[in-house]
C-alpha cells in the first residue's frame, strides 16, 4: 500500500492536563534514520512509546509494514520487530551482559531431555558474534555494575538487536555520553541503517541530527510542525521551527566586571569512598561578576569539587573560604545560610524530592525559615503564594501547577524549578553543575541568560560543565581539569577551543 | 463478541467506585476490606454455617449491635469499652509503624519496644504503691522515654554503623523477650498464674469494674490519650518542620542531604517517636489491657501493627479506623463462637484476609488506572 514501514495516521495522546499528542501522522521508509526533534515535553517520547507499547493512543492508527496494529505492550512491540533503547537503562547490574540480554527470552535447553536449563553458554557465543557483527564490542561474561555508561548503553542495543528488532528507537541516547563516545555511537546507528535496518532517532541535538538523520519530523507542544529532508535543511531553520521563534546561539554578554573575591578554595584535595584522591591539591578563587567554569571530560573531579563546596562530600585536606570566612568544616545547612546556591548534576536524586509537590520542592531550602514557618509551624499558605509567583516568574509547565507532582515534570522544567528555587535563595556565590543536561535549545539558551543575569547582578558562579561549547560560550574565567587536577586556569579570551581540549585530555601541562 | 462487551463493561463497573485517584487513599482500602469480607463469608458457608449470622454476631460481641440477653452488671455499653479497651495498644503500636515508615523506616520492633517499657513500668511503677494520681502519668512517661531510647538505639545503630533497622528491631525483639522473661521467672514471677505478679490498680491505666449506675466496666483512659496523639503526630507530619524533614529524609534521602536536613538525626529522630509510640502501646497493654506480663511471649500487637498501619495507609487517622475494625473482630469472636457455633479461629482468618487483601491495595492502584486506560482507548475507538 505505501513504502512506508511505519506509518503513525492523526495520533492524539492526553494525559491529565496536557495533549502530549495532538493529531500527529508520520510515515517513516524502511532502511532511513528518521529523527524526531523537538523541545523537552514536546511529545517526541510519548510518540515514540505508542509504537514501543507503553502507551496506546487515545485517538488514530498504526501501521506496521502496511498492517493496521494495536501495540498493547512492549512485548508486542518485540513481536513486530520493533526495539528501543530507553534513555534511562534497563539494566539489572548484578546480572552480566548475556544474562540481561537475554532475559525474558532465555534459551532454555533440557538436560538429559528432562532438566530445563537455561544455556549461558550458547547465550554468551551468540551474543559475542552480534557485537562483533554491529561494532558493538562488549565482553558477554562482565556484570553490568562493572562496565561504564557507553558500555551498558551497548548492552542496551544488544539487547533489542538480539531480540531481531528490525525497527530500533532510540531515546535521547547521546544525554549521557561524551564528546568521543557519541561520535562512536553515531557511527554505530549509521552501520544499522546500512545494513538495512529502520532507525528512530528522538533527540533534541540538532548537530547528531544533522549529522546521520535522512529526514526529521520537527514536533512542538505535542504538534507536528514539519517534515524536513535534513540535507535540505539548514541547523538554524531547524532550531526555529522546533523552538517557535528565532534562537541564538552564541550567549549575548556584556564585559565582565570583577570586584570582590567571594570564593578562595585553596589547596583542596577530596578522596573518594575507596580512599582514592580524585580532587588533587586544587587552588582557585572566584570574585563577584565572574563566571568560573571548569572544564574536562566526565568524572575527572569536577562533581566532586562542587560537592566539597556545597558540604555534600568531605574535604580530606585544604580550606574552603567564602567571603572570607572558612566554612570548610560547616554543615550543608550553615552554608546555604552564608551564601551558597547549588544547581546539582543528578536532578532527580539529589536536587529535588520527586515524591513532593512541585510547591514543596520550591521551598525545600527555605521551609524552616520565616516566613514559610513560624516557630516550627509551616505557612502552607506561604509555600502556595511562593510557588505560584515562581510558576509565573520562570515560567515552569507543569499540568497541575503548584500540586503537581514533580515526579510528573518533564526534565527541562524540573531543572527551571530547581534554578528558581536557587536563584531565589539570593546567595553570592551560585554553582552550576552540569546545569543544561538534558535540556533542549531553547531552554539551553534561557538558563544560560539566567547565569549571565546572576553574574551582572554581582554573584560569583562556578559553572561546571562538559560541553566545551557551553563554558566557552558563557565563562569569563576558564579552568581546566584533569585527573583531579586543573591544569590551567586563564581568562576566557586567552584561550582557544583547542587549546583547552588539549588540557582537558591531559595532552598540555603549565 | 458481544458477550465479551458485556464482560468488559461489567468489569469496568466494578472499578468504577475505586476509580477516583482522589479518593484512592480511601476508597481501595474499603474495597480491600469488602473483598475480604465476601472471602470470609465463602470460608464460612463452607463450613456449613450462616455468614450473615457470623457477621452479625461479631458486631454483638464487640458491642457495637445489642445482644439478646447481658449477664449481670453488663450492656452493650460494657462490651463497647472492652472493645476500646483492647483496641488502645493497636492504636499507638499502629501509629508507631506509620512514623517510622514516613521516615522510610520499617519499625519492626514495636513487640519488643512494647515489653521493654511495659516491663519498666511494672516493676518500677506498678509495684510501688504509689498513688493513682502520680502512679498513672508516671507509667506514661517511663512508656514513652523506655520505648523512646529504645527506637532511638535502632536510628542511632543505623546511623552511625548503617546497620539496617529490619535486621536490630528483630534482634532486640529476641534480646527482650529473654531478658525480660529471665528477670520474671527469677524475681517477680505468680505461681499461681505462671505470668508476673499483678500490677497495682493505682497504677494500671484502665479503671476495671467501675460500677456506675447498675453497670460494671472497664473504662480505657488510655484511649482518649491515643486519640490524641493520633491528632497530634497528623499535626507533626502535616504541619511542622519536624514533620517536614521526617517525610523528605523518607521520601528521598540524598536531597535531604543536598537540602540542608541532617539525615542522621532525623533517622533518629523518627526512631525515637516510633519508639515512643510503641512505649505507649507497651504500658496500654501491660497496665491497661493486662495486669501482668507472660514471660517468653512477645504480643502480636506489634506485628498486627505493620499491617494495620498499612492498612490506614500509614496515615495517622487512618489507622484509628483500621484498628477499630480490626478489634472489633477480635473482639467479637468469642461471642461468635458461642453464638453460631463458629469456632473462634475463624475471626483470625478473617483479620489475615482483611491484611492480606489491603496488602494488595497497590496492585489495585496499578490494576484500575490500566482498566481505566483501556476503556478510554476502547470507547474512542468505537465512537
Amino acid at each position: 500500500m505505501s513504502d512506508y514501514i511505519v506509518e503513525m495516521k492523526h495520533i492524539t495522546k492526553r494525559f491529565p492536563g496536557i495533549v502530549a499528542n495532538d493529531n500527529v501522522s508520520i510515515g517513516i521508509k524502511k532502511g532511513e534514520i528518521f529523527a524526531l526533534l523537538g523541545e523537552n515535553g514536546a511529545g517526541k517520547s510519548t510518540l515514540m512509546s505508542m509504537l514501543g507499547g507503553m502507551y496506546e493512543p487515545d485517538e488514530g492508527e498504526i501501521y506496521i509494514r502496511g498492517e493496521k496494529v494495536k501495540i498493547s505492550s512492549p512485548n508486542h512491540a518485540a513481536k513486530l520487530n520493533i526495539g528501543m533503547v530507553h534513555q534511562h537503562f534497563k539494566l539489572v547490574s548484578d546480572y552480566t551482559v548475556t544474562q540481561n540480554i537475554i532475559l525474558g527470552v532465555e534459551p532454555i535447553k533440557k538436560l538429559a531431555g528432562l532438566f530445563p536449563y537455561v544455556d549461558i553458554r550458547n547465550a554468551n557465543c551468540k551474543i559475542e558474534e552480534l557485537s562483533k557483527n554491529f561494532g558493538l564490542e562488549v565482553d558477554p561474561t562482565k556484570k553490568i555494575a562493572d562496565l561504564t555508561v557507553s558500555m551498558q548503553q551497548r548492552v542496551e542495543i544488544l539487547k533489542v538487536l538480539y531480540r531481531e528488532a528490525e525497527i530500533l528507537i532510540f531515546d535521547e541516547p547521546t544525554a549521557v555520553l561524551t564528546p568521543q563516545e557519541i561520535e562512536f555511537l553515531l557511527n554505530i546507528i549509521e552501520s544499522l541503517r546500512d545494513s538495512g535496518k529502520t532507525i528512530i532517532l528522538i533527540t533534541h541535538k540538532l548537530e547528531e541530527i544533522k549529522k546521520v538523520a535522512d529526514r526529521c519530523a520537527v514536533l512542538n507542544k505535542g504538534k507536528l510542525v514539519d517534515m524536513l529532508d535534513v540535507k535540505k535543511t539548514s541547523v538554524n531553520h531547524m532550531a526555529r521551527l522546533m523552538v517557535g521563534r528565532e534562537v541564538s546561539f552564541e550567549a549575548e554578554k556584556a564585559p565582565a566586571q570583577f570586584k570582590e573575591e567571594v570564593l578562595k578554595v585553596e589547596h583542596l584535595t577530596v578522596q573518594n569512598e575507596d580512599g582514592f584522591e580524585v580532587v588533587k591539591d586544587v587552588s582557585f578563587t572566584i570574585r563577584s561578576g565572574e563566571i568560573f567554569a571548569i572544564a574536562g571530560v566526565a568524572d575527572n573531579g569536577q562533581v566532586e569539587i562542587a560537592d566539597a563546596i556545597a558540604g555534600l562530600t568531605k574535604v580530606s585536606s585544604g580550606n574552603i573560604l567564602l567571603g572570607g570566612k572558612d566554612i570548610t568544616n560547616e554543615t550543608i545547612r550553615n552554608r546555604t545560610e552564608a551564601g551558597i546556591s547549588y544547581i546539582p548534576e543528578d536532578r532527580q536524586s539529589y536536587g529535588l524530592v520527586l515524591d513532593f509537590d512541585l510547591s514543596t520542592n520550591l521551598a525545600l531550602k527555605q521551609y524552616y525559615r520565616e516566613p514559610f514557618s513560624d516557630k516550627g509551624i509551616l505557612n502552607k499558605e506561604e509555600f502556595e503564594q511562593f510557588g505560584t509567583k515562581m510558576i509565573d516568574k520562570y515560567d515552569i509547565r507543569s499540568g497541575q501547577g503548584i500540586k503537581t507532582q514533580v515526579r510528573s515534570m518533564s526534565g527541562g522544567n524540573q531543572q527551571k524549578a530547581i534554578i528558581a528555587r536557587e536563584i531565589e535563595l539570593q546567595s553570592p556565590l551560585m554553582i552550576f553543575v552540569q546545569p543544561t543536561r538534558g535540556v533542549d535549545i531553547g531552554a539551553i539558551e534561557n538558563i544560560h541568560n539566567m547565569i549571565i543575569r546572576e553574574r551582572d547582578l554581582g554573584k560569583a558562579i562556578l559553572l561546571i560543565s562538559l560541553e566545551l561549547d557551553e563554558i566557552m560560550n558563557v565563562a569569563d574565567t576558564i579552568g581546566v581539569i584533569y585527573n583531579g587536577q586543573l591544569q590551567k586556569i586563564a581568562s576566557r579570551e586567552s584561550l582557544t577551543t583547542n587549546e583547552v581540549g588539549e588540557y582537558m585530555m591531559g595532552a598540555k601541562h603549565e | 463478541m458481544s458477550k465479551d462487551k458485556i464482560k468488559r463493561s461489567l468489569r469496568y463497573s466494578l472499578i468504577r467506585p475505586i476509580s477516583n485517584e482522589k479518593w484512592q487513599p480511601i476508597s481501595i482500602p474499603l474495597v480491600a476490606i469488602l473483598i475480604s469480607f465476601i472471602a470470609a463469608a465463602i470460608v464460612i458457608l463452607l463450613i456449613g454455617k450462616n455468614p450473615l449470622q457470623a457477621f452479625y454476631n461479631l458486631l454483638q460481641g464487640a458491642g457495637i449491635l445489642p445482644k439478646a440477653s447481658y449477664a449481670g452488671y453488663k450492656s452493650m455499653l460494657t462490651d463497647f469499652l472492652s472493645l476500646l479497651n483492647a483496641m488502645t495498644p493497636l492504636v499507638f503500636a499502629s501509629l508507631a509503624v506509620a512514623v517510622a515508615f514516613r521516615a522510610g523506616l520499617f519499625n519492626i520492633g514495636v513487640s519488643g519496644q512494647m515489653l521493654v517499657s511495659g516491663f519498666l513500668a511494672t516493676i518500677i511503677v506498678g509495684y510501688s504503691g504509689l498513688d493513682a494520681i502520680v502512679a498513672k502519668p508516671l507509667v506514661l512517661l517511663i512508656g514513652i522515654v523506655a520505648g523512646g531510647l529504645m527506637g532511638g538505639l535502632v536510628g542511632w545503630l543505623k546511623y552511625k554503623f548503617n546497620i539496617n533497622e529490619v535486621v536490630s528491631t528483630i534482634m532486640l525483639n529476641y534480646i527482650a523477650q529473654y531478658v525480660i522473661s529471665f528477670f520474671i521467672q527469677m524475681y517477680y514471677i505468680d505461681p499461681v498464674s505462671r505470668q508476673s505478679q499483678y500490677v497495682s490498680e493505682a497504677a494500671r491505666l484502665t479503671l476495671v469494674n467501675v460500677e456506675i449506675g447498675n453497670l460494671k466496666m472497664d473504662i480505657p483512659l488510655g484511649f482518649i490519650l491515643a486519640i490524641l496523639t493520633a491528632v497530634l503526630i497528623k499535626f507533626i507530619m502535616d504541619k511542622t518542620v519536624v514533620g517536614f524533614e521526617l517525610k523528605a529524609v523518607g521520601s528521598n534521602r540524598k536531597a535531604a542531604k543536598y537540602a540542608g536536613i541532617n539525615v542522621g538525626r532525623n533517622t533518629v529522630l523518627a526512631m525515637v517517636i516510633s519508639g515512643g509510640l510503641a512505649g505507649l502501646a507497651g504500658v496500654t497493654y501491660y497496665l491497661g489491657y493486662f495486669a501482668s506480663i507472660q514471660p517468653k511471649v512477645l504480643s502480636s500487637i506489634g506485628f498486627d501493627s505493620i499491617a494495620v498501619s498499612l492498612l490506614g495507609n500509614s496515615h495517622p487517622i487512618g489507622v484509628i479506623f483500621s484498628s477499630f475494625l480490626v478489634s472489633t473482630i477480635e473482639q467479637g469472636s468469642t461471642y461468635m463462637s458461642s453464638q453460631a457455633g463458629i469456632r473462634q479461629e475463624i475471626s483470625s482468618v478473617i483479620v489475615g484476609l482483611i491484611l492480606l487483601f489491603s496488602a494488595c491495595g497497590v496492585y489495585m492502584k496499578y490494576k484500575v488506572s490500566r482498566l481505566k486506560e483501556k476503556e478510554a482507548n476502547r470507547k474512542e475507538s468505537e465512537a
